[in-house]
């Protein structure tokens, strides 16, 4: 596949964005307006710009990950837009701003690596982790202090930060970009002692353990995701961290026992959690027994696989099903809308989108040279993968509900910045090891 | 390196496959169970504004239409035209109060097609009809509303069928509800106001709801004395003012008190056509429950009569009664454990009509597409041979002397032969329930109807099947007799 092939199947995507709000447009009884032109306009300015900022900073990346990006993201803005019409909000115009202002990022993160390379992450990884950790705590700022950047909850979870900067204001999630920052610092890490916590292990039977002085590390990321669960209420990005750093942590060293005893202290933190917060036993409940206790725990993931359901082989069709039924359609539940109105046919293309994504950027990492790189690359596509298996596997039952967003479809700006982001890197990690 | 990287790889996928497979679960294996939920309300607001099917009854009226909303004109409205009398067997189609009757049993058939989902696109392109397909019943909407009024507000409920087909010709509830109040914003209220008259207009005392058939039950008896030999019309019995319930110090006694014929003897025939409790607690006794249940069994009691909806099984409970003589006794003159929806005893009465054979009661007649073309005929079938055709006709002779100079006089039609069985049950609060069975003309039936009103205050305490049930029984006969081509 040629960067021509990818510039022709962002336009394909950008079409199927402008034929999603047309249809839901006629189906909701509305003529052909300005959103279908508008919505085409922006998803070919945004993705069409990252694509010819690829072309100018990161030639040699790999062709095949902004095409998918793309269709989910306009698959995730279709139903936005949908929900809207059904709930009487405006997102769908945010959302196109944030779209826009995402793709920009990320081109400027290309921009920015072309004059060095990547790995000055890694040698300034100390300072990335000081700027993740500082990013995480910013919600906890006071909330009602004179200060013009403030901490703010939301549906009891204090992940939020509110930039005032007097005529208007900005609400932003910090932890989206601490996740990048976090996985930088520990691939960096990572690359620099690899051997050391390789070697440094005792072997019992097939199982080979780290020396307990190796195991700092990861006693000291899972302290911070106790922290954020603690402290900010929130269970799915205090998981995301800790799964992703196990997984990584093994990728690097290749230590069976890092994913036992991650394994182990991941249950002790779970068990303990439920003990303590009833968040998590609400969450637990709902989704042991949704219906049962569909009055009032377990109504969103009812309404989310009655929205399945109904939605079937074929789904309602475009702006004909009830997803507005659903508590936090646009948020969390954005794949069981989908799943309402393009039907089993919609979600096994989402879920098969979102594999592809995720292959692309496993892909990068076998073919990286570099440790740094390779592992950058990895934890990148784990973060990506594990919030994916998180949250759609929360809606379907697999897994308790975490309340994270769905990448690149989700309703919210912070969320898309940090994944367009994400694929900014993984770009130019790609141009960095291309042969 | 690459190695474990491809591990966590595997277990990535693994994660993704788990997706798919829980989707496959949810949304194709659990689909319809999820999309049934009575808590999803998605399949009824889907429902909101478009078209639906006609419902018209055999005689053309239309019962259920789909007319242009004249504040919308993309959007369709629902109309009942003919409002109460077809209430229970048209049902409605809410999409605040959900649906219930055909509206709700045909609901696959009635729906529009036209949605955009891509099943239905599958269907344009192979040039499928996408218009809604109608119903056409059975009822005669004269007879229908003529059955409804006949009520006159009183709880009750009437079934007449074709004793040959099987076909449904009339199926009333009273008091009933206008469906047309169901449709509009203010439907919950007004459903909920429904749901707690004490009167119950929401019951569909014709066929969802069953109640002790009290002596219109003899004729099963009687079917079973006659197949088992048990009795012929002219086996006497004895005549006293009390059965003593074997094994109990309590007794039956006959409607009014006092003897049935002379005190001494009585023929069955006799018996029958007086309506005698003692010889038929006698009666039931000698033929005991296997029989009995045998021949009611036959006629469609404990077992699942199909229907548009489900219809509660008349229970004859055999096993309870053969291990108890006194309540074999009560059950030989419809009391005790005894229980039928008037659809039950028209069948019953279908079954003599038809030399024995029950037929089985259907209230489609046939389903038609948008250019009137049938898309599925249903056809007339046989339950059971329920008695021997000699046994008929003799039960069939029997009827006509209940009309003819018994207790059934009330429904004789100048110029034919009727022939019919009384009841008189104990009902709520001890208020008698009264009941009529029967057919005409006798000697080759085109209608069997059974006639119940549901005791209480409104009623009063004395009336019986035969003052009250047997003479609209009689009027609803001859309309349809004189009405019919």
């Amino acid at each position: 596949m040629t960067r021509n092939t990818e510039g022709a199947l962002i336009v394909a995507a950008s079409v199927l964005a402008a034929f999603g709000v047309t249809l839901v447009n006629f189906a909701q009884d509305r003529s052909l307006d300005a959103q279908t032109a508008l919505t085409f306009l922006v998803f070919l300015i945004a993705f069409g710009g990252l694509h010819l900022a690829v072309r100018a900073f990161a030639p040699k990346a790999t062709p095949l990950l902004l095409a998918p990006v793309t269709a989910l993201t306009a698959l995730g803005f279709f139903q936005i837009y949908r929900l809207d019409l059904a709930m009487g909000t405006d997102r769908a115009s945010f959302q196109r701003w944030w779209i826009l202002i995402a793709a920009t990022l990320a081109s400027l993160t290309l921009l920015v690596f072309k004059g060095t390379t990547i790995s000055i992450l890694r040698r300034y990884r100390n300072i990335t982790l000081l700027i993740s950790l500082a990013l995480i705590l910013l919600p906890n700022l006071p909330t009602d202090w004179g200060f013009p950047l403030r901490g703010l909850s939301v549906n009891g979870s204090r992940l939020w930060v509110l930039l005032d900067v007097g005529f208007t204001s900005f609400q932003f999630q910090p932890a989206e970009l601490a996740k990048l920052g976090l996985v930088a610092y520990v691939a960096g890490y990572l690359a620099d002692h690899q051997r050391a916590l390789r070697e440094a292990r005792r072997r019992m039977g097939p199982i080979a353990f780290p020396e307990p002085r190796q195991l700092i590390p990861l006693l000291v990321t899972w302290g911070i995701s106790v922290l954020i669960l603690i402290s900010q209420r929130d269970l799915g990005a205090s998981l995301l961290l800790f799964v992703g750093f196990v997984l990584l942590l093994y990728a690097a060293t290749g230590t069976t026992g890092y994913l036992v005893a991650g394994g182990f202290m991941g249950l002790v933190a779970g068990v303990a959690s439920y003990l303590a917060f009833d968040h998590v036993q609400r969450r637990v409940i709902a989704w042991v027994a949704p219906f049962e206790h569909y009055e009032n725990e377990g109504f969103q993931i009812a309404q989310g696989l009655f929205a399945l359901g109904t939605g079937s082989l074929s789904g309602a069709g475009p702006g004909l099903g009830r997803p507005d039924l659903i508590p936090n359609a646009s948020t969390d539940f954005i794949f069981a809308a989908v799943g309402e109105e393009l039907g089993f046919a919609g979600t096994v293309s989402v879920i098969a989108l979102f594999a592809v994504t995720v292959a692309v950027g496993l892909g990068i990492a076998f073919r990286s040279r570099d440790t740094f790189r390779k592992l950058f690359a990895a934890g990148l596509s784990f973060v990506l993968a594990v919030q994916t298996i998180l949250i759609i596997g929360g809606i379907v039952r697999l897994v308790p509900l975490t309340g994270i967003t769905l990448p690149f479809m989700s309703y919210g700006g912070s969320a898309l910045v940090g994944n367009m982001i994400l694929v900014a890197l993984l770009l130019r990690i790609s141009h960095e090891e291309a042969p | 390196m690459n190695g474990p990287v491809r591990r966590v790889s595997v277990g990535v996928f693994a994660g993704f496959f788990a997706l798919l497979l829980a989707v496959t679960w949810i949304q194709v294996i659990r689909a319809d169970s999820l999309r049934a939920d009575p808590r999803n309300s998605r399949p009824a607001l889907s429902e909101r504004g478009k078209e639906r099917g006609l419902i018209v009854a055999i005689d053309g009226t239309v019962l259920a239409q789909s007319v242009p909303d004249p504040e919308d004109e993309r959007s369709f409205v629902r109309e009942y035209p003919e409002g109460e009398p077809f209430a229970h067997v048209v049902g409605y189609n809410s999409f605040l109060v959900g649906s219930s009757g055909l509206e709700n049993a045909f609901a696959d058939e009635l729906r529009s097609r036209r949605d955009l989902t891509i099943s239905d696109l599958v269907a344009v392109i192979l040039g499928r009809d996408l218009r809604p397909e109608s119903l056409e019943l059975t009822i005669n909407s004269d007879l229908q509303r003529a059955a409804y009024q006949g009520l006159n507000g009183l709880q009750g409920g009437i079934v007449a069928v074709d004793p040959k087909t099987g076909a449904v010709l009339a199926s009333v509830s009273s008091p009933s509800y206008d469906p047309n109040t169901l449709l509009g914003a203010d439907a919950a209220a007004i459903w909920e106001g429904l749901l707690a008259d004490p009167n119950g207009p929401l019951l569909d005392r014709a066929t969802r709801e069953i109640y002790p058939p009290g002596s219109t039950f003899k004729t099963v008896v009687t079917a079973a004395a006659l197949d088992t030999g048990t009795a012929v019309p002219e086996t006497v019995f004895p005549d006293p003012e009390e059965f003593q319930l074997p094994g109990s110090t309590a007794t039956i006694s006959n409607a009014g008190g006092g003897v049935c014929n002379n005190g001494e003897s009585i023929t069955l025939l006799r018996a029958f056509i007086v309506s005698c409790n003692t010889t038929f607690a006698d009666l039931s006794v000698q033929v005991g429950a296997e029989d009995v249940g045998i021949s009611a069994e036959g006629m469609g009691f404990n077992a699942d009569i199909p229907f548009p909806w489900t219809v509660p099984e008349a229970v004859y409970p055999v096993d309870v009664l053969a291990a108890d003589p006194a309540a074999l006794a009560q059950s030989g003159i419809g009391e005790r454990d005894v229980r039928a929806a008037p659809l039950h005893m028209a069948m019953v009465a279908a079954a003599v009509a038809n030399d024995g054979m029950t037929p089985t009661p259907y209230l489609v007649n046939r389903i038609f597409d948008a250019d009137g073309n049938t898309v599925e005929a249903f056809q007339p079938g046989i339950l059971s041979q329920a008695m021997d055709p000699a046994t008929a006709a003799i039960l069939n002779d029997m009827m006509q002397q209940v009309v003819g100079e018994g207790t059934g006089q009330g429904a004789a039609i100048s110029g034919y032969a009727v022939a019919g069985k009384t009841g008189t049950s104990m009902g709520r609060d001890g208020f008698p329930n009264p009941w009529f069975i029967g057919f005409a003309p006798a000697e080759d039936p085109t209608i069997a109807i059974a006639v119940f009103f549901e005791g209480g205050e409104e009623l009063g305490e004395n009336v019986s099947g035969g003052g009250v049930a047997a003479p609209l029984a009689g009027d609803l006969m001859e309309l349809w007799l004189e009405g019919s081509p």
